[in-house]
């Protein structure tokens, strides 16, 4: 870490990295520094960058009470100073949103529909909205933008300035950039989840991967009842094959964002094993009513 | 497992700040401890394995293959390997292939570390080496630090509390007063660990393992026979760097050497009778707990509020006082892990289990980056 070589090739690096924010995995505070780091106890958190990408960290003196989920900004300062004097710059972030704390009590939670596009999250939501017209209620996305003509998702459009702000001010507890679409961004409000519990009822989301892994670390994994859905079939060559088949019955979609969502969905089908632990139940979405049915079983009122 | 390798037995240092020892000095009275108690000849040890992470760094001295050999009359081969904190596991694993694949047939197998010759600051920045030079270590991280981080994800996560943390301290502790070889041979209550320094919050002192002085050795054949084998020798390897990971408060590498590990036996893991667990933090107790699959995600803390890990409890983990309360000479604790089954299962550890007949020993590298897992059985 003293070594010039390899200083010159962070730094190298650092000018080409773009400065992104992200959103506080975990953090510490270190008591012991490390030979070369002083003495003073300093902050050092895992951050998850807007791009997915993780990165270990200090956090700055400035700037709000840092916390899990928490949203950070990169500034580029002195980290620390060498042997010989010389003084070592390097990101460390700064929290710049107002710490989400876990918001929801255990009692209370989310219902979390996740899956590839076109396994049925929107048909089966709807199911179970008008089933269970007095006791669900979707949760509204925020977003940027609509995603494509035709989608059914209640989607309140709102600007990128606007998205960031409510952002910042922690109005948005989880939020993310879709894969396929750098500016397309989407969350949801503490503010409608809670409107929904007051109301005695059991909120839905009807989500991706990296919104429901959002939400789990902003809200506390156990306030999420969370479903995967898989579609029919018993290898995942026939899962993709069954997807495929509906998205080009569904007419919304060009060619070519087919195959796109296809290979989405390939990575989607991944997660569920990659992320295991963000599930409760997987799902197979064959036959519409028997997973409703499963939902219901798996759902008790909320309290 | 394709041969029968017997465990012959073996011996170890005390563990500790040991100041009037040199690696050498360690190495030879483990050996010695080892021939004397599996009286073997020297001279029938055809192979040496020594485990060890920073001989070149904290006692200037490499090239322990040879030097353990040196301190045998016939200067048998000798090997050393690195895998940081699992460097003791992987040299018995190293031993079995070789045994397994007829290249030898008793291998002395040592692990070793010397780390209070220097300064408490640079063993810390010399452990970093265990994590990634360009991703982990310029942040300023530490290991304590690292895991600190692990254990802040997983109270947020799961809702357990700092008392509860203590409670896997305070069972260690509790284990190590009968172990003589122990580093710490006193109990400290969970309302002391609960107030011990911070080190990198929410980890305190007493929730780390010490920075120790040690070695330990086994004797390990195909040749000479002895009532304990080796059922299962398994390795894992996980993305070096915390940053690659999807969850930081599970382990891939130990759920993965485990799997192998229980279908190279052909076991279930409810037939272990004693686990020899890697305790370097509290918190990495209560994850590797879950991920060898005794515990649910989130609720291996049960097990200690229910004083299942005690000796007489229905799963007894670390009766020596495991790396906590033992000590944790990073070579040196794998090796020393599988002494202790074999104690167990020979009805010679300070703190018996009754009727141990299977035993497993778990030892990690790095932030659960390496895994080895040895299941020994009683024959």
């Amino acid at each position: 870490m003293d070594r010039i070589p390899a200083l010159h090739r962070r730094i190298k690096e650092i000018g080409k990295t773009d400065s992104e924010n992200g959103r506080i995995v975990s953090f510490t505070t270190i008591h012991n520094p490390p030979a070369g780091f002083g003495s003073v106890p300093y902050a050092v958190a895992l951050i998850e960058l807007m791009s997915g990408k993780k990165v270990l960290a200090q956090l700055t003196h400035e700037g709000l009470t840092p916390a899990i989920g928490a949203e950070v900004t990169p500034r580029l300062r002195k980290i620390r100073t060498m042997g010989n004097g010389l003084k070592v710059n390097d990101f460390k972030y700064e929290v710049v949103s107002a710490s989400t704390e876990p918001v929801f009590n255990i009692r209370a939670y989310v219902l979390a529909l996740t899956g590839p596009s076109g396994v049925g999250k929107t048909t089966i939501t709807r199911s179970l909205l008008s089933l269970f017209s007095s006791l669900v209620e979707q949760v509204p996305m925020y977003a940027t933008h609509k995603r494509k003509k035709g989608d059914l998702e209640p989607v309140v459009l709102v600007s990128e300035e606007e998205f960031d702000a409510k952002v910042k001010s922690g109005e948005i507890v989880a939020h993310t950039v879709l894969s396929d679409r750098s500016d397309y961004r989407a969350g949801y409000r503490k503010k409608d989840i809670d409107a929904i519990w007051k109301r005695h009822r059991l909120p839905v989301v009807n989500t991706d991967i990296r919104l429901l892994d959002g939400l789990a670390k902003s809200v506390g994994r156990e306030a999420i009842l969370s479903c995967g859905l898989l579609p029919p079939g018993k290898s995942k060559r026939r899962m993709l094959s069954a997807l495929l088949h509906r998205l080009r019955s569904r007419g919304l979609d060009t060619e070519q964002q087919i195959l796109d969502q296809l290979k989405a969905a390939e990575a989607h089908l991944d997660a569920f094993d990659s992320h295991s632990h963000l599930f409760d139940h997987l799902l197979i979405n064959d036959e519409l009513n028997e997973c409703v049915e499963s939902i219901k079983e798996i759902v008790t009122p909320v309290k | 497992m394709l041969e029968t390798v017997y465990v012959l037995g073996g011996g170890q240092t005390r563990f500790g700040e040991l100041w009037d020892y040199s690696l050498t000095d360690l190495i030879r009275e483990a050996l010695d401890q080892a021939i004397g108690n599996t009286k073997i000849l020297p001279t029938d040890i055809d192979t040496v394995v020594i485990g060890n992470m920073l001989g070149g760094e904290t006692a200037e001295q490499a090239h322990l293959g040879t030097l353990v050999s040196g301190l045998l009359p016939h200067h048998p081969p000798a090997l050393r390997v690195e895998a940081a904190c699992a460097s003791g596991g992987l040299a018995v694993h190293t031993a079995c292939a070789l045994l397994e694949s007829g290249k030898a047939e008793t291998i002395l197998v040592v692990g070793a570390e010397k780390l209070t010759d220097v300064s408490g600051d640079f063993v810390s920045r010399a452990l970093m080496h265990a994590a990634d030079a360009e991703k982990d270590a310029p942040s300023g991280l530490t290991f304590p630090g690292i895991f600190a981080l692990t254990a802040a994800a997983y109270m947020h996560e799961y809702g357990i509390t700092r008392e509860n943390l203590s409670l896997v301290s305070e069972s260690s502790h509790r284990a190590a007063v009968k172990n003589p070889y122990a580093q710490f041979r006193k109990e400290i209550p969970a309302n002391v660990i609960s107030k011990s320094p911070l080190v990198a919050d929410p980890l305190r002192l007493l929730d780390c393992s010490p920075i120790s002085d040690g070695a330990s050795a086994v004797v390990l054949s195909t040749r000479k026979e002895s009532p304990v084998r080796i059922a299962a020798s398994s390795l894992a390897s996980d993305s070096l760097s915390l940053t690659d990971r999807s969850s930081i408060t599970s382990f891939e590498s130990t759920r993965e050497a485990m799997n192998r590990a229980l279908k190279e036996s052909g076991l279930d893991r409810n037939v272990i009778d004693y686990i020899e667990l890697h305790d370097c933090f509290s918190i990495a107790t209560l994850i590797h707990l879950e991920d060898l699959g005794y515990a649910d995600a989130g609720e291996s803390i049960r097990l200690f509020l229910d004083r299942d890990t005690e000796a007489n409890g229905s799963l007894p983990i670390n009766s020596s006082g495991g790396l906590k309360a033992c000590g944790h000479p990073i070579g040196a604790t794998g090796v020393k892990q599988v002494l202790d089954c074999f104690k167990q299962l020979t009805g010679q550890a300070p703190s018996q289990v009754k009727n141990a007949k299977r035993a497993l020993a778990h030892n990690l590298g790095g932030v659960g980056a390496t895994c080895t897992i040895h299941l020994l059985e009683a024959l």
